[in-house]
């Protein structure tokens, strides 16, 4: 430019300049201070649910509808290794309900149908009772009521159901609406690194 | 150790095959709970004293050798968060969105491309993205990272929040214009707009102050009081996620309601981000300009902006949303003038 340039130019580059300055300051100093992913995660020992000693109780259904995303981000995951894989699962079965010819309850426990069992390996006819089964969770039609956490526990279950949050689901909202609706605290903020570890290693928050 | 009698007597039925406990279900019930009763009267104190987290008899679950047949145990699902890669795709689709607004709107003058760009944006940031992460609800993680020494926001937030900022400085509220999601929804519903009075589209202009004072104010509150106003209220997320509390639904229908009549409620009178946005624009280089012809006063562009942006035949760039409705009205230069119509000298 042959122009030479304006005063008024001049004073509005300078400010411009102290702008961006500013906010490339405040930039840097968030980068830096800055870590990984958070995300939110049920803590299985506050969770109502799944932690011992609310026997018997209606199971809390909070994370079914307090969660923003249409079907609830958090799902019941079955442990695997940790599972009985019961002839009669009391998370599988209503076990209140009326027996069947088979001598197995006729009701299942799951509203959704989500929870699906095989026998593992070939079920011995004459004595049904001494086979293991298979209990896998569609986490695709689970809503995370909690009704099958809440059976799988002391005295008849092992426990090896939990609420979990599925991170391809959650959005991970600034404040989880379930967390500010949970009645204890359950839902905590986690390094997605810890998150992802299995949940024995995992220090408990109790 | 501490003695567990519930667990012992559990287990001691359980070392039999788990499977004699439930051959007999109600049996089986009955008998654990008189045996619990039982032991539980006896052994009443411990078992208070006793704190809520104690293990479980995971120990007695059949593992893969007790169960043997070549039966492996299941991988429990673990899916994984929004890959990292992809958050920074989303940075750059940010930028590259907002360069390409820029380009549009100040170089090509075309609405009918500026359009486009709108409704690609909505669809990605809006409903393929639903509205996570915008530079509006990063305000509060931003403030909050600047006041807590133990709070921290992931880099992609950071970049969320500033790039706008400095888009703006050097070309306006470009971000306003065909990217920011919310702004899409509420352009792309504007049917009728009416001009709103000077004062109180000025008096309701400082609602958006109040707001972010506010927002502001309850998210730098300490960890536990803390607040996320402006995600809480964000009347169109519940659109985006296509589920919502019905009272945020119909807030949203309602502002939409109202958007087809008054552009862009939510941008001009209420979002946050617009104050800071406005305060860069300021100081931009370049942006929307209107340079009245001497023989063509004809004040189109001013009738066509819905944003009450154009006063006395000049764009006010910090109320400039980046539309082009103005270059697209001009008789001169705009839709009209590459329809062929042309002028006519009257004598």
């Amino acid at each position: 430019m042959s122009q030479p340039v304006s005063r008024r130019d001049l004073l509005h580059n300078v400010v411009r300049g102290s702008v961006l300055a500013t906010l490339g300051g405040g930039a840097l100093f968030l980068v830096q201070k800055a870590h990984g992913q958070v995300v939110w995660q049920v803590d299985a020992a506050r969770c109502i649910n799944s932690r011992l000693g609310d026997t018997g109780a209606e199971a809390c259904k909070l994370c079914t509808t307090e969660c923003v995303v249409a079907l609830s981000a958090v799902r019941a995951v079955n442990e695997y290794a940790k599972c009985g894989r019961c002839n009669i699962c009391p998370a599988y079965f209503n076990i209140t309900s009326a027996v069947d010819e088979k001598g197995l309850p006729s009701e299942k426990l799951c509203p959704r149908d989500a929870i699906a069992r095989k026998p593992i390996g070939k079920a011995d006819p004459e004595d049904p009772a001494n086979n293991f089964y298979e209990y896998v969770i569609d986490e695709e039609k689970c809503d995370g009521c909690g009704k099958c956490v809440m059976k799988c526990k002391e005295p008849l279950g092992l426990g090896s159901i939990v609420l979990r949050v599925r991170y391809d689901k959650c959005v991970g909202c600034n404040r989880c609406t379930i967390s500010r609706a949970c009645p204890k605290d359950a839902l905590v903020q986690i390094p997605v690194e810890q998150a992802l570890r299995p949940p024995e290693l995992r220090p408990r928050t109790e | 150790m501490k003695p567990r009698p519930r667990t012992v007597a559990f287990r001691s039925v359980a070392f039999q095959g788990w499977g004699a406990l439930w051959a007999a279900p109600i049996l089986g019930g009955i008998l654990s709970a008189l045996l619990a009763l039982l032991l539980g009267l006896s052994f009443a104190p411990i078992l208070a004293a006793q704190a809520i987290p104690y293990s479980r008899p995971v120990e007695t679950a059949p593992q893969q050798d007790t169960i043997g047949g070549g039966y492996k145990t299941p991988a429990v699902q673990k899916p994984l968060p929004r890959d990292a890669l992809f958050q920074v795709l989303d940075v750059l689709i940010l930028a590259a969105a907002m360069g390409i607004s820029v380009w549009l709107v100040l170089q090509r003058r075309s609405r009918k491309w500026a359009v486009a760009l709108t409704v690609g944006s909505l669809a990605y940031f809006g409903f393929y993205r639903e509205g996570c992460v915008c530079p509006i609800g990063s305000i509060q993680n931003v403030a909050v990272a600047l006041t807590d020494r133990t709070y921290a926001i992931p880099m992609v937030v950071t970049a969320v929040f500033f790039l706008p900022l400095v888009v703006a400085l050097f070309f306006g509220r470009a971000f306003c214009g065909g990217v920011c999601p919310l702004g899409a929804i509420q352009e792309l519903v504007v049917l009728k707009p009416v001009q709103v009075p000077p004062r109180l589209d000025r008096a309701l202009g400082l609602l958006k102050y109040v707001y972010l004072a506010l927002a502001i104010g309850l998210a730098i509150k300490p960890a536990l009081g803390r607040d996320f106003l402006i995600c809480r209220f964000d009347p169109f997320v519940g659109f985006f996620r296509r589920t919502g509390a019905p009272h945020m639904l119909l807030l949203g229908g309602g502002f939409l309601l109202l958007g087809m009549f008054v552009g862009r409620p939510y941008c001009r009178y209420l979002c946050p981000y617009g104050p800071l946005l406005a305060w860069c624009t300021r100081l931009a280089r370049r942006g929307v300009t209107i340079t009245p012809d001497k023989e063509l006063d004809c004040g189109l562009c001013a009738d066509a902006c819905p944003y009450g942006a154009i006063d006395h035949m000049r764009a006010v760039r910090k109320d400039c949303l980046y539309c082009a409705r103005c270059y697209a009205s001009c008789p001169c230069d705009g839709d009209l003038a590459h329809a062929k119509a042309e002028l006519v000298t009257l004598s």
